[in-house]
């Protein structure tokens, strides 16, 4: 640096010779600064909207896809469940209507037993439909399921005895002729 | 008291980080006749000045958090008023640095005796030099930055600003001895 130079430096406070105008100045500023209310601008990078918009995005099919995935499961259980208890009413069912076809169709036994035989049927029948009522209206009642079953059981334990019935006095008869 | 020339008005500035106007005030009261200066250096134009200044000081509080005393605040502040009177420049497509072949140019002891050590002479003579010349003289020697910071400031490399500098200051001593 030379003597120039140095001059100038040693001597730059003379040219501060201006004065700003505060007051004018100072009230722009300031409306300026008042203008923008304080915000806290989180995703002032476009980087962190796009990160923000991404991370809602997977938020979003996340949620969707549980939700999809829960009704499915839960639709699919019950259908499970629903298949075996169907499963199990046809089997019994068929069973009855089958039993209840041969009793019928014996001609051994007498108009009034079959009469006997048919209106306790019936009786069970009806029970058994306020029984699938019920259980219409609260699947998971175990009473109500136990009950079912037990009234399937007395039926064909009714019509197994009305069956043995049949055999025993057919034996009997039998025995008797070869007695005779 | 604080010994480090960093944290000067430390306090003015905390205070000012927490959205105090009385203390962003209090700051702009000591700055604002120097920036005001530096700008004027710059653009020349009174109305310019002002605006610069104003949006400097605007945008020095809005963004007052991010300043985290590796340099003074004066010399923070003064770096945005300094880089806004650049793009007022370029706004106004007014040329910073002349293109005449200063690529070329060797730089050059200048042999010609300064006819007065007037500083009064000198800063008359600084007013009425082309643009780029006043801007790259008052940015060495009246605000204190080097070439690198220059090259920086300007978008040059450095040795343009040297050779710029020179160039500059031949042209500055012509026209004091001139007047």
């Amino acid at each position: 640096m030379d003597d120039f130079e140095k001059y100038i430096v040693e001597n730059k406070d003379v040219f501060d010779e201006h004065k700003a105008d505060r007051s004018k100045m100072w009230n722009n500023i300031e409306s300026s600064l008042d203008k923008d209310p304080k915000t806290i601008r989180l995703w002032r990078s476009p980087l962190l909207k796009l990160a923000a918009s991404i991370l809602i995005l997977i938020g979003t099919y996340t949620t969707i896809n549980l939700f999809i995935t829960a009704t499915f499961n839960h639709n699919s259980k019950n259908n499970i469940v629903h298949q075996e208890l169907r499963d199990i009413d046809t089997y019994y069912k068929d069973l009855v209507s089958f039993q209840i076809q041969l009793v019928k169709n014996n001609p051994k036994l007498q108009p009034e037993d079959k009469e006997e035989f048919l209106s306790f049927m019936d009786e069970l029948d009806e029970e058994y439909n306020t029984l699938k009522l019920e259980m219409a209206k609260n699947l998971n009642n175990e009473f109500i399921l136990e009950a079912i079953v037990n009234n399937y059981k007395k039926r064909i334990e009714l019509i197994e005895n009305l069956l043995k019935q049949i055999n025993d006095s057919k034996k009997s008869n039998d025995n008797e002729s070869y007695i005779l | 008291m604080e010994t480090n020339i960093l944290y000067t008005h430390k306090d003015l500035v905390e205070k000012s980080k927490s959205g105090n106007r009385n203390s962003q005030y209090q700051l702009y009261e000591l700055y604002v006749d120097a920036m005001y200066n530096i700008s004027m250096r710059m653009l020349g134009i009174k109305e310019d000045a002002e605006d610069v200044v104003q949006e400097s000081f605007i945008e020095a509080f809005k963004n007052i958090k991010s300043f985290r005393y590796e340099s003074t605040f004066g010399s923070w502040l003064k770096r945005i008023v300094i880089n806004k009177s650049i793009n007022h420049l370029k706004l106004k497509k007014i040329p910073i640095t002349p293109l005449d072949q200063h690529e070329y140019h060797i730089s050059e002891e200048v042999n010609d005796p300064v006819v007065s050590n007037d500083i009064n002479k000198i800063k008359d003579g600084i007013k009425i030099l082309p643009n780029g010349y006043r801007q790259i003289i008052s940015l060495y020697l009246i605000e204190g930055y080097d070439h690198i910071e220059i090259a920086e400031i300007l978008g040059i490399t450095t040795s343009t600003s040297k050779s710029q500098y020179h160039r500059a200051k031949k042209k500055l001593i012509e026209i004091v001895n001139t007047l």
